[in-house]
C-alpha cells in the first residue's frame, strides 16, 4: 500500500514538473505573477491569464521591461466596445506599457470590487469611477491626487480644454482626482412619429406644462406620455429645473424637502395618478421605461446621452423617427451630469502610477473623446473636440447627438458627500412611497427622508 | 511511541480544525470586533464607537422593517415549502414512469444556479411583458404587479424560493417515506386504521427526523436569502423586500460602512443561533429517531 502510494505521488510530482516546464517555455512574463495576484481576491474576475497583480514583476530577464497595469471598467455592449478599442489602440501605439482591461459589471459592482481589491492590496492601477463616488473614494485615501501630474504635463494635458461643466466632480477639496472620461447628462428622447400622428408639434415639449398637455393628448390615443422610473439622477434634474438643490451649500444637511424639491414629486404623483405617465417600480423599472419607449407604448423617455446611438438603431429598427431634446424646464432648464471619470489608485508603485497617468492622458485625449462620442453618444469632454470639424460634420448629420452638448450649459455637478449613496437610496424610497400611496403626501415623505439624511450628512 | 499514540488523533483532525478556524471561527470573531468600530474597510484609521452601531441599528425603522421582512419571508417559505413537499411526496411515493418523471421535473430547479433562476423569474414576472401576466390576462384576470409593488414583491420572492426548494424537500420526504418498514403499514391496515389516522399517528412520527431536518435547513437558508433579492429587487420597492443579508451587503459594499454592516451581521448570527438552539431543544424531544 505504502509503495503504491509513493508511486502515485512520484507520478504526480513528475506530471507537475512537466506541466510547469511547459508553462515556463510559454514565456509569458505574467504567468508567474498571475498566480500570486489570483491568490488574493476576485477569483472570478481574474481567470484571464494575462492578469498581472500589483506586485507583478517580469520574471524573465530577457523579456523587455513592459509595465503591465490593470484597468477595470463598467458596462458592456457599445460602451465596452469603445473602451476595449481605445485600450487596444493604446497598447499598440507604444511598447512600454501594457494595459489589461477587465469588465466588472455596473458602477455599483465595480465600486464594490475596487474597494475589496484595494483592501486586499490588489487594486487595479486605473479604474472607471462614477462621478458622485469621487468624494468617498478620495476621502478614504484610495485615489492618487493628480494635481502634480497635471501641473507637470500641462502643455500636453491642457486641463482647461475640458468642458468646465464636467470638472465639478473631478475635484475634491480643491484637489484634482480624476479626468472626465465617459460623461453624460440625461436628455429627453422623443418618438417624433407618434407625436405627429397625434397632431402634436414635434419640437416640444419644452416645459413641464407642455409635457402634461402632450401626455393628455397621447393618453387619448391610448398611449402614455412617458414611462419614467423614480430614478435619483432624473430627480436631481427635475429639482434643478425647479431651481432647487439636493443638499445645502456645505453638504451637511438636506435641501430636497424645500418646495423646489417637492415640486417634482408632486408633478410625478399627479401625472401618474391620472395615468398620463407611468412610473414603474422595482429593479426592472429602468429597462421597462426603455422597452415601453422602444415598443411605442410611450412617446418620451429620459435617458443618458450614452444611449443615443443605441436608441437611433432601435428607432430605425422599429420604424419610427426619433429626436432628442433638453429635459423640459419648470422655472429653468437644468440637469445633473453623470457618467464616469478615470482615476489612479493610490497603492500602486510609482512606476505603475506613471504608466497609469500616460494611459489616462491617452484615454481622455481629443481624438479619443471624439471617437467615444461618435461610437456611443457620451459627451465630447473637450472644447476643442466640440469645435473640431469632424464633430461639426457629425452634428450636422445627426443633430440628436448635439443636444447633450448644448444642454451642458445648464449642467451642475452631482453631490459627492460620503453619505450621498445612502442618502440617494433614502430619497428614492421616499419618492416611491409618495407615488404609490395616495395617503402619503410628497412633502411629508420627503421631510421624513430629510430627517434621516440630516443624521447621516451631519456626521 | 506513546506520545505518537496520543498525538495521532489530534494530528488527524488538525487539517480540518485549521481550515475551520481560519475560515469560520476567525471571521466570526473579526466581525464581532469590527462591529464596535466606525470604519470604511480601506481607510487607515478605525474609530472605536463601542455599541453605537447596535444602538443605531435598533433605532432605525428601516432595520426593523428588514427584520420583519426577513421573518415573514422565512415563515412563508418554510411552511409552504415543507407543506407542499410533504403532499407531493405522499403522492409521488410509488413506482411508475409518470411519477418518476414528475419527481425529476420538480427536482430540476434544485440543480440550476439561483442566479439564472432569478433572471428567469424576473422576466416571467415582468408586469408589462412577462409570461405570467399574459397567462393571467388570457384567463380574464387583471394584471399583477409582482415585484414592482410593495404589497406583492415579498410574496413573489417567496414563490421563487418555494419553486426552487420544493424538489429537494420532496426528495428528502420520499426517502423518509421509503425507509418506513412496510410491516408497520400492514399492522395498521390489519387494525383497520383510517387513512388520516395512519398519516397522523404513523407517517408523521416516522417522518419527524426528515421534517425536523428540512425545517432547520430551510429556515437557516431563508434567513440568509441573498441572490434572488440582489438580482430581482435590490431590496425595493420602498424597502419591501430588503432582508438581513442583503442589508448587510448593501451597507458593507455600497455605502462602505463595514462596522455598521458587521453589527447587523452579529445580529443575524445571534438570531440564527437562537433559532437553532430553540429548535433543537423543543423539537428534538418530539422527534422520533429509530
Amino acid at each position: 500500500m505504502v509503495k503504491k502510494l509513493t508511486a502515485v505521488t512520484a507520478v504526480a510530482m513528475l506530471m507537475t514538473g512537466v506541466l510547469s516546464a511547459c508553462g515556463a517555455s510559454g514565456t509569458n512574463t505574467n504567468d508567474a505573477a498571475d498566480a500570486n495576484a489570483n491568490a488574493g481576491t476576485n477569483a472570478g474576475a481574474n481567470t484571464d491569464n494575462t492578469t498581472a497583480g500589483a506586485d507583478a514583476k517580469p520574471a524573465d530577464a530577457d523579456a523587455s521591461k513592459k509595465i503591465v497595469i490593470k484597468y477595470w471598467y463598467a458596462f458592456g455592449d457599445k460602451i465596452e466596445e469603445a473602451k476595449l478599442h481605445m485600450v487596444d489602440t493604446f497598447n499598440k501605439s507604444q511598447d512600454k506599457i501594457e494595459v489589461v482591461a477587465e469588465h466588472q459589471g455596473n458602477y455599483d459592482d465595480l465600486h464594490a470590487k475596487v474597494q475589496a481589491a484595494f483592501a486586499a492590496g490588489d487594486a487595479p492601477a486605473v479604474t472607471d469611477l462614477e462621478i458622485s463616488s469621487t468624494g468617498v473614494f478620495a476621502h478614504s485615501g484610495m485615489l492618487e491626487e493628480l494635481t502634480t501630474y497635471a501641473e507637470r504635463d500641462k502643455e500636453q494635458l491642457k486641463l482647461d480644454d475640458f468642458n468646465p461643466g464636467l470638472m465639478g466632480n473631478a475635484y475634491v477639496d480643491g484637489k484634482l482626482y480624476g479626468l472626465p472620461f465617459m460623461r453624460s447628462t440625461p436628455i429627453l428622447y422623443k418618438n417624433v412619429t407618434m407625436l405627429k400622428d397625434a397632431g402634436l408639434d414635434p419640437a416640444g415639449p419644452k416645459t413641464w406644462d407642455e409635457l402634461e398637455e402632450y401626455s393628455r393628448v397621447l393618453k387619448g390615443k391610448g398611449k402614455v406620455g412617458m414611462t419614467v422610473p423614480a430614478d435619483i439622477w432624473y430627480y436631481e434634474g427635475l429639482v434643478a429645473q425647479s431651481g432647487g438643490h439636493m443638499l445645502s451649500e456645505d453638504g451637511k444637511s438636506a435641501a430636497f424637502n424645500s418646495p423646489e424639491g417637492v415640486a417634482p414629486v408632486e408633478f410625478w404623483k399627479k401625472l401618474s395618478s391620472e395615468g398620463l405617465i407611468k412610473i414603474p417600480m422595482g429593479d426592472e423599472a429602468g429597462p421597462t421605461a426603455d422597452k415601453d419607449w422602444a415598443n411605442q407604448l410611450s412617446a418620451f423617455k429620459f435617458g443618458s446621452t450614452a444611449g443615443v446611438t443605441g436608441s437611433l438603431e432601435i428607432a430605425k429598427g422599429n420604424g419610427f423617427e426619433m429626436d432628442t431634446a433638453f429635459m423640459p424646464s419648470n422655472v429653468s432648464y437644468g440637469v445633473p451630469t453623470g457618467g464616469c471619470q478615470l482615476v489612479i489608485t493610490s497603492k500602486s508603485s510609482d512606476e505603475e502610477k506613471e504608466a497609469a497617468w500616460e494611459f489616462l492622458k491617452w484615454m481622455t485625449s481629443k481624438e479619443n473623446t471624439i471617437y467615444q462620442h461618435k461610437h456611443v453618444g457620451y459627451l465630447p469632454t473637450r472644447i476643442s473636440a466640440v469645435e473640431s470639424d469632424e464633430l461639426k460634420a457629425h452634428f450636422a448629420e445627426f443633430p440628436q447627438f448635439k443636444v447633450a452638448v448644448d444642454q451642458l450649459e445648464f449642467a451642475r455637478p452631482r453631490p459627492m458627500e460620503n453619505a450621498y449613496p445612502e442618502v440617494a437610496k433614502i430619497i428614492k424610497e421616499a419618492i416611491e412611497k409618495a407615488i404609490l400611496d395616495p395617503k402619503v403626501s410628497p412633502q411629508d415623505s420627503l421631510n421624513e427622508a430629510a430627517e434621516k439624511a440630516n443624521k447621516l450628512l451631519s456626521k | 511511541m506513546r506520545t505518537w499514540e496520543k498525538l495521532r488523533p489530534y494530528s488527524m483532525v488538525a487539517p480540518a480544525i485549521i481550515v475551520f478556524s481560519l475560515f469560520f471561527i476567525y471571521p466570526i470573531f473579526y466581525m464581532i470586533y469590527l462591529s464596535l468600530f466606525d470604519w470604511n474597510f480601506v481607510s487607515p484609521t478605525k474609530t472605536f464607537v463601542g455599541i453605537q452601531n447596535f444602538k443605531d441599528l435598533l433605532t432605525d425603522p428601516d432595520f426593523r422593517q428588514v427584520l420583519t421582512n426577513t421573518s415573514i419571508y422565512t415563515l412563508l417559505t418554510v411552511t409552504l415549502t415543507t407543506g407542499l413537499a410533504l403532499l407531493l411526496a405522499l403522492w409521488l411515493n410509488r413506482k411508475s414512469f409518470f411519477h418518476g418523471f414528475v419527481q425529476g421535473a420538480i427536482f430540476s430547479p434544485h440543480i440550476i444556479s439561483l442566479v439564472s433562476i432569478s433572471l428567469l423569474w424576473s422576466w416571467l414576472m415582468d408586469p408589462e411583458y412577462g409570461l405570467l401576466n399574459w397567462v393571467i390576462g388570457l384567463a380574464g384576470f387583471g394584471k399583477l404587479d409582482w415585484l414592482s409593488h410593495p404589497s406583492t414583491s415579498l410574496v413573489s420572492l417567496v414563490i421563487v424560493a418555494v419553486w426552487k426548494g420544493l424538489g429537494y424537500n420532496t426528495l428528502v420526504f420520499i426517502a423518509g417515506l421509503q425507509s418506513i418498514p412496510p410491516d408497520i403499514y400492514e399492522a395498521a391496515s390489519l387494525d383497520r386504521s383510517k387513512p388520516w389516522t395512519t398519516f397522523s399517528k404513523l407517517i408523521l412520527p416516522m417522518l419527524s427526523p426528515s421534517i425536523f431536518f428540512l425545517v432547520i435547513i430551510n429556515m437557516i437558508g431563508s434567513f440568509q436569502v441573498f441572490e434572488t433579492i440582489a438580482i430581482m429587487t435590490q431590496g425595493g420597492p420602498v424597502n419591501s423586500t430588503n432582508t438581513l443579508v442583503y442589508y448587510i451587503y448593501e451597507y458593507g459594499f455600497r455605502f462602505f460602512k463595514i462596522g455598521y454592516a458587521s453589527a447587523a451581521g452579529v445580529i443575524l448570527l445571534v438570531i440564527v443561533g437562537i433559532l437553532t438552539i430553540i429548535y433543537f431543544k423543543l423539537l428534538s424531544n418530539r422527534v422520533h429517531y429509530r
